[in-house]
């Protein structure tokens, strides 16, 4: 770390700065966490220091999505801002060698089109700095296989909106334990499912919304995060 | 029922998904499931004002979907050969400028959506059957999350939420403009009947304050419409929305249906609580008929029944639509059980 910004922080300086765009991404306020990012970046913070800011906005917006304190416009907006600031972020993450530690793959399963859920659990898992691999609407058992084979992620996250679309995650699931892949947790959620859905198909976990998905995650890949 | 007053029995409704119908013809159904189960109700006209009447535009196709443009100028994916929620891949109205240059004066240009003709055949269909005749059209939320799509909707409900109220309070107007055309023109309901989801499993999408500041207003204009020709007034939403229930009640609605079971919706909790100002329709689990098992089918329509029955305002629908995994015969064993347990003693 530059001696400057050390000495920022033994000030007290720069925490404060960066308590700031906590602030920003908590209330959504792109404007301000573009500004705040790029200020920390020109003072010499470390990446490190930034994305766990950043990340802490996120987890008190998902925080606050959970006891029902606010809703889906606050989290779009607050995950928007936490994107625009990634964007400025990312090349620095890259230089320091700052990877995401784990990565998700995340699509709706096959029969079903209908993404809003997906999308948002993709964005919230973004926003706690996960590696997502998006693989969009209506991906069959097969294509999850290859996907998890080709990225090896941590966490498989399925998705289905309609009851017509359920039985296709019990083959996909099926699809995916058959074909040994190792270390991925599945990950299962949608308007029609329950934990004794989740249960009864051979699932690591269901999240019923999209800040739980963050949290189940978390779990199942072992992170404690505070 | 609305009224909450004597009556001999529960009124019935039900909806299905197309592939339900389908396994069921199959499975030897040779009527329509709606009139052998004694549907009480008349849907006579349907208010969606599109800004691209009769559009629908094949923009792309593979083997098993089509992607087109719809009469809401948005582009969908859909299935070829089988029905489901499409993806959502563009909406018409992009930003502010879109909907102020072009959608809105677009849509304010165009005539009433609803077919006068077609309301006047179904109305006296819906007589002669001696069923509860509505005009029906969609709410507001909905309108505007066709228009603009989820995200942006969501997003200007807080950046922009003079743009939302301007959305908003156009299309009500459309859809109350609809109904004032074929009132003038002889159409004499029973009562008013809006569908808009206006939430998810785990609440409402804009949550509460949002909804209160935005939304509620035209939802009261609607009712308010409906209470000054005497009429009453149901509101279609899936989701949970207890939250939101004396709000709803303070706008003047007069009914909710289908009450989804999943998104923690119970009417053994709703009517002790609401059943004094508020009539329901439905609540009796599709995921519960879906497995086949009549004891615990049985158990779901009995209980919900003693609940709705305790304040006379309650009619029978599912939760929400009966999916393809329930069978014909469970659904016949569904009617018996509904036949067994919908009378007033």
């Amino acid at each position: 770390m530059p001696l400057a910004s050390n000495t920022a922080y033994a000030c007290g300086y720069w925490s404060m700065e960066l308590s700031e765009l906590t602030d920003a991404i908590k209330t959504g306020n792109r404007n301000a966490a573009n500004r705040l990012t790029q200020e920390a970046i020109e003072a010499f913070l470390e990446p490190r220091s930034i994305l766990d800011a950043l990340i802490a906005g996120m987890d008190d917006v998902g925080a606050r999505f959970q006891r029902n304190e606010v809703f889906v416009p606050e989290m779009l907006i607050a995950a928007r801002a936490m994107k625009e600031s990634m964007a400025i972020l990312e090349p620095l993450l890259a230089q320091a060698g700052i990877r995401p530690e784990y990565t998700a793959i995340i699509g709706t399963v096959k029969g079903d089109l209908h993404d809003i859920g997906k999308n948002l659990v993709a964005m919230m898992w973004r926003g706690a700095n996960f590696n997502v691999i998006d693989l969009g609407t209506n991906i069959s058992p097969e294509r999850f296989v290859e996907a998890a084979r080709e990225h090896h992620p941590q966490i498989i996250g399925l998705s289905a909106l309609l009851t017509t679309t359920m039985p296709s995650m019990k083959a996909t699931i099926e699809e995916l334990r058959a074909a040994g892949i190792p270390n991925a947790k599945i990950i299962i959620g949608g308007a029609p499912i329950t934990q004794q859905f989740a249960d009864q198909i051979g699932a690591d976990a269901f999240a019923p919304d999209a800040a739980s998905a963050v949290e189940v995650a978390r779990q199942l890949v072992g992170q404690s995060h505070a | 029922m609305l009224a909450r007053e004597d009556q001999d029995c529960l009124p019935r409704m039900e909806s299905f998904w197309g592939d339900t119908i389908k396994r069921w013809r199959e499975e030897g159904m040779t009527d329509d499931p709606n009139v052998a189960l004694g549907n009480d109700f008349q849907g006579i006209c349907w208010s969606e004002p599109f800004p691209f009447p009769g559009q629908d535009v094949v923009v792309a196709e593979d083997a098993e979907t089509v992607t087109k443009r719809d009469a809401w100028g948005q582009i969908n994916r859909y299935w070829k050969y089988r029905e489901g929620t499409p993806e959502h891949v563009a909406f018409p109205c992009a930003t502010k400028d879109d909907w102020e240059t072009k959608l809105k004066p677009r849509l304010l240009s165009l005539g009433p959506s609803v077919d006068l003709a077609g309301a006047v055949h179904s109305l006296k269909i819906g007589r002669r059957q001696g069923r509860w005749c509505h005009l029906t059209g969609l709410e507001t939320f909905e309108m505007t999350r066709h228009l603009l799509g989820d995200e942006n909707t969501m997003i200007a409900m807080i950046e922009d939420p003079e743009y939302l109220v301007d959305v908003s309070r156009t299309m009500t107007d459309l859809v109350l403009n609809d109904f004032e055309h074929l009132v003038a023109n002889g159409i004499e309901p029973d009562g008013v009947w809006i569908y808009g989801d206006m939430a998810y499993r785990s609440g409402l999408l804009c949550g509460p304050p949002l909804y209160r500041q935005l939304v509620w207003p035209d939802h009261q204009r609607m009712a308010q419409w409906a209470h000054d020709h005497g009429w009453p007034f149901v509101f279609h939403t899936d989701g949970d929305v207890n939250a939101v229930i004396e709000d709803y009640i303070r706008a003047g609605f007069d009914c909710l249906q289908p009450l989804e079971a999943k998104a923690g919706m119970d009417v053994r909790n709703l009517c002790p609580d609401y059943g004094d100002r508020l009539a329901f329709i439905g609540n009796c689990d599709v995921m519960i008929y879906a497995t086949n098992d009549r004891d615990a089918i049985e158990e779901e329509i009995r209980a919900k029944f003693e609940a709705g029955k305790a304040t006379r305002g309650y009619a029978y629908h599912s939760d929400h639509s009966v999916p393809p995994s329930v069978s014909w015969d469970t659904y016949c064993f569904v009617m018996d059980v509904v036949d067994k347990y919908g009378n007033y003693d």
